[in-house]
């Protein structure tokens, strides 16, 4: 059996890969962009933090401005659940342990789901 | 008499060295923009340090990538298909015969002497007139034929044998069968010029999507580029960036197309 011409043209096969591609990686992103932000908080020991107000910053042209706070629970867990953004940082706060570190996380597309691998840690930092 | 392999060796590593001159821009352009370099930094880095693609994804982003790309391809599209099809319309027209032709063939290269900037006032009075201002037919109108690309159709159709038109004529087929039927598919290199032309011009035309757009939303990606480069002028990553993404359509089409490009642009350059 022999196949057609076309089919083994540059011109079919070239954007039908592209295609292909495009399709697949909307796929994931459909499946992956519920906008969920999860992490810990910790001490400067390690132990969890409950109660530590964690904002997230949404990062804009020029700065980053703060767009959601959620606050920690017993484990020291926090999760945000509406993130809009590609481009954004996490900041832990409490008024005995004052600011966390600030870490910035890109994410490649809007909305995608982030699971911190490393949790938000006080440094002692007071604001 | 064939060359001894030194000197073949000398002429490839000749022209490896100029390829890797002239591409050494481009790899510049594709270094700093995956990476946050600064380009103005002393020593420069050959090698990108760190390199990550989320500059990518700044610019799909922060600014409305994607309507700039839809309004780029659309007015492409349409310039492209202009193209094709009035080209080889007039073409084919100055392939024949007829009273006052010598005048419209000068009149044709005389034109092609005058700069769009000296014709944009009475392009944009006669789009105004149309009604086309701030729409994507009145973006792709000046672009929709081009004198050059006509000369490249006419000289494919004349390359022609008159008595395969001859015989179609007698088969019954009319000229604008003989056009799409005859002349068309034996000049797929000069379609393919004009392909690339066409896309290549209208993907980086400027001046004329600047002076007729109205609103934001339907500019094309060059004037993104510009409105980027103002929002985020120290942001070199992020331009360089953009500026691939801009890029990358008309060198994939030209990748695509080269081959029939070069016999398109060489077709009826020697004779014999």
């Amino acid at each position: 059996m022999t196949l057609p011409s076309w089919i083994t043209s540059r011109w079919f096969i070239v954007p039908a890969v592209i295609a292909v591609v495009t399709v697949g990686w909307n796929i994931y992103v459909a499946a992956h962009n519920s906008g969920l932000v999860e992490g810990r908080v910790v001490d400067a020991a390690g132990r969890p933090v409950a109660g530590a107000t964690v904002t997230l910053y949404e990062r804009g042209f020029v700065t980053h401005t703060p767009k959601d706070q959620t606050k920690t629970d017993a484990a020291g867990v926090f999760r945000f659940t509406a993130n809009n953004n590609h481009a954004l940082q996490l900041q832990a706060e409490q008024a005995a342990l004052g600011l966390s570190d600030r870490p910035g996380f890109r994410l490649w597309f809007r909305a995608q789901d982030l699971s911190l691998a490393e949790p938000l840690r006080f440094t002692g930092r007071m604001p | 008499m064939r060359a001894k392999p030194a000197s073949i060796a000398l002429r490839h590593l000749a022209l490896i060295l100029v390829s890797a001159i002239m591409l050494v821009p481009f790899y510049w352009v594709i270094k700093t923009s995956i990476t946050n370099e600064n380009i103005y930094a002393y020593p420069p880095r050959i090698l990108p340090v760190s390199p990550h693609l989320f500059n990518f994804v700044d610019v799909w982003y922060f600014i409305p990538f994607p309507r700039y790309l839809l309004n780029s391809v659309i007015v492409s599209m349409l310039a492209v298909a202009g193209n094709v099809v009035f080209n080889a319309m007039a073409a084919y027209a100055l392939t024949k015969h007829f009273v006052g032709k010598q005048t419209v063939m000068l009149l044709f290269l005389s034109c092609m002497l005058v700069p769009f900037q000296a014709t944009i006032i009475p392009a944009y009075l006669v789009t105004a007139n149309l009604g086309l201002l701030n729409t994507y037919l009145g973006l792709a109108l000046p672009l929709m034929s081009t004198i050059v690309c006509i000369f490249v159709y006419k000289a494919a159709f004349e390359a022609v044998p008159h008595s395969l038109v001859d015989a179609a004529r007698i088969d019954g087929l009319k000229e604008r069968q003989i056009i799409l039927r005859v002349l068309m598919p034996l000049s797929k290199p000069a379609i393919a010029t004009n392909v690339i032309l066409a896309f290549i011009w209208s993907w980086n035309a400027f001046l004329w999507p600047l002076i007729i757009t109205r609103e934001p939303l339907m500019q094309t990606l060059p004037l993104g580029l510009a409105r980027f480069l103002s929002y985020l002028e120290d942001s070199t990553g992020a331009l360089y960036a953009f500026a691939v993404m801009v890029l990358a359509p008309s060198i994939f089409v030209f990748l695509m197309a080269q081959k029939e490009f070069i016999r398109g642009l060489t077709s009826g350059a020697t004779k014999g």
